[in-house]
């Protein structure tokens, strides 16, 4: 009776077609997995539009000039604590070439004692940006085995330090302030 | 993860295989699925995301588009909604910042975008997808109605980052029970070795030799530097992705699925049509299946057979990256396509054998020429130096000493590169009439092999796939 009832309900396709064997509940069930099929891939779009937007507002890069980028840290860099350096400190420190990039900005402490420092390329090449990744990693590592020892304050704040990849930027704060400095990097995107 | 990292290779690879050997028969490609994923997250753990829906999606589109075969126009829509969804995911991670780019550039304004990096194997997943998606709606195959078995099928881990693309009708049977035993893992493991070996010991050092030359300043090459560095890339490109393409199908063997052959021996082909017959052979029968022969193939008069070349060639170009060099590469392979199918093809195959090498050789290098290069400038100044057009000298100290450096490695390449290489094993091991040594000298070669490969991998840079950045 629940059979041949839910067959009428549905218009009777099965027995327009012919194919009475198909079971009231294998019916029902086909029934079901194509309004299925047909709601869930817009469900899907949405949650990857969503998806999409969460990645661009948390990982996404920008086209913004180095320079904008770079001054709006380095005007709430504390500079009593912090010296520019050049490119051949990157060279020495990181054992990155400064002219393969769009721009570098590198501050470091001037007392060897401190590990704080920041640091901003602008990479030309996604290739690039995991050839700095490796860079920073190993500098990060090698200097935290180093201050361990003798000064494991700094220690700490290398195990804490900042690092943010966003699009071909990479940014990379070791300073009780690291947080702040990421978060005035993340808004000049 | 790479293939051919040491974690890969000493920790993710012997576990994965121990538990899927171990596992009942109906566990196991819930393990390749969980294999996969743990795959894909260690590298991009960002992504996982995406592809997971991603995947949903092209399940649900796949049921919907079958669903609507009766009112055919509905499936047709379906299906058209389906392709521009995965069309749209690829072209905003992937053409999305180029445009805008380009834009920026032809009317000198600065519309300020955010962009995201390409998802690693995006571009595979979108082709692969799409291929499923027009199958089920030509009614070819059945829409898959296991969610588990179809997120297998988008992302198993040996083909999931650059290929091969194994057509869903070719996949959807291997499905079922894998055929594994002791023999496909010997099998399935020799592959992976050759593979291995061709990437860590052929194309990482070929890479060394191209970085050499690129590093150079254009200005100081010779005519001679520029060919040493256009063989190093079109080695390196040969051996790194047949590489990866010999790791992916000893590893589906490993697992007991046939992913196919991606290469035979492309080098040695005598015309550039044969060429492209050989080399990622599963992204040409991809193309010819679903965009050459629907949009007529080679029916019709020839300006509609030319037109289809051009089309194809410019999608393959557009497909491999987002920079207009890769167009003007697939522009160009259009071009040498038509010219030899109505010019000189004829002509051609009636020089010796060498003759039709070496052209198929110089034509296919300015191909890599254009790939290579960051931009059509460089392209062009490269190119001019290659054919003398600059004054530039023949030969310069330091073409010399990148050959006379290298020449065993190169020897090595042309050897590998041909049946030679091959027949050179062969005939090294199975003229041993004792069965028990042939055995062994099979086994001692591979084993050196192995070791020879990771001790390059753990002592030189890891160089990613060149076709991860596809």
């Amino acid at each position: 009776m629940m059979e041949n009832g839910e067959r009428m309900r549905m218009g009777g396709k099965t027995g327009k077609s012919g194919k009475g064997k198909k079971s009231g509940l294998v019916f029902l069930t086909d029934m079901f997995s194509f309004r299925v099929a047909a709601i869930g891939k817009w469900l899907v779009v949405v949650l990857i539009l969503g998806y999409v937007a969460l990645l661009l507002w948390f990982t996404g890069g920008s086209t913004k000039p180095f320079e904008e980028v770079a001054q709006a840290v380095e005007s709430q860099l504390d500079t009593e604590n912090l010296v520019k350096r050049d490119v051949q400190a990157l060279k020495r420190y990181f054992g990155l070439n400064g002219a393969d990039y769009a721009g570098v900005l590198y501050y470091s402490s001037e007392f060897s004692i401190s590990a704080e420092e920041v640091l901003i390329i602008e990479a030309e090449s996604e290739t690039q940006v995991q050839e700095i990744r490796d860079a920073v990693e190993a500098r990060l590592e090698s200097r935290k085995e180093n201050f361990s020892d003798y000064a494991p304050k700094q220690a700490m704040m290398i195990e804490q330090a900042a690092v943010l990849v966003r699009g071909k930027y990479v940014f990379v704060a070791v300073s009780p302030d690291a947080e702040r400095y990421a978060d005035v990097f993340r808004k000049s995107l | 993860m790479q293939f051919s990292s040491i974690v890969f290779i000493f920790v993710f690879l012997p576990i994965t295989v121990a538990v899927y050997y171990l596992v009942p028969q109906k566990f196991r490609n819930p393990v390749m699925l969980v294999a996969s994923l743990l795959f894909y997250a260690w590298g991009e753990p960002v992504y996982l995301a995406l592809l997971v829906l991603s995947s949903m999606f092209n399940y649900f589109c796949g049921m919907d588009i079958e669903e609507k075969q009766k009112e055919r126009w509905l499936a047709r829509r379906s299906l058209f909604v389906a392709v521009a969804v995965n069309l749209l995911i690829l072209g905003f991670f992937k053409y999305y910042g180029w445009l805008l780019g380009t834009f920026n550039d032809l009317f000198s304004v600065s519309i300020p975008y955010r962009v995201l990096s390409l998802p690693i194997g995006l571009s595979f997943y979108t082709l692969r997808a799409a291929g499923y998606l027009v199958d089920v709606y030509r009614g070819e195959v059945k829409a898959q109605k296991n969610v588990f078995q179809f997120a297998l099928y988008m992302m198993m881990f040996p083909k999931l980052c650059a290929g091969p693309l194994v057509p869903y009708a070719a996949f959807e049977p291997q499905l079922g029970r894998h055929a594994v035993n002791v023999y496909t893992l010997g099998r399935g493991a020799s592959r992976f070795v050759c593979g291995l070996a061709k990437k860590a010991i052929l194309a990482d050092r070929m890479g060394e030799v191209f970085a050499q030359v690129y590093a150079l300043q254009m200005e100081t090459f010779s005519i001679l530097t520029a060919w040493v560095g256009c063989l190093a890339f079109a080695f390196q490109i040969y051996f790194d992705f047949g590489g990866y393409s010999d790791m992916a199908q000893g590893l589906g063997m490993m697992f007991g699925f046939d992913l196919g052959t991606n290469f035979r021996y492309p080098y040695t082909a005598k015309s550039v049509s044969e060429f492209w017959r050989k080399w990622h052979i599963s992204l040409g029968n991809w193309f010819k299946k679903y965009v050459y022969i629907p949009l007529g193939g080679s029916r019709g008069d020839t300006s509609i057979r030319v037109r289809n070349i051009f089309v194809v060639w410019l999608l393959v170009g557009l497909w491999h990256g987002a920079k207009w060099n890769l167009v003007l590469w697939g522009f160009f392979f259009a071009v040498v396509l038509v010219l030899e199918k109505y010019a000189w093809g004829g002509w051609l195959a009636g020089l010796p054998d060498f003759v039709q090498h070496a052209y198929t050789f110089a034509v296919v290098s300015v191909g890599w020429v254009l790939f290579f290069s960051p931009d059509t400038g460089y392209a062009m100044d490269y190119l001019e130096i290659m054919f003398g057009f600059g004054r530039r000298a023949l030969v310069d100290q330091q073409s010399l000493y990148l050959i006379v450096t290298h020449w065993v490695l190169f020897i090595l390449c042309v050897l590998c590169s041909s049946m030679r290489g091959w027949e050179l094993f062969c005939t090294m091991t199975e003229g041993r009439k004792n069965v028990i040594v042939r055995r062994l000298a099979v086994g001692v070669f591979y084993l050196l092999l192995f070791i020879v490969s990771v001790a390059f991998l753990v002592t030189e840079e890891c160089v990613p796939f060149l076709y991860y950045l596809v």
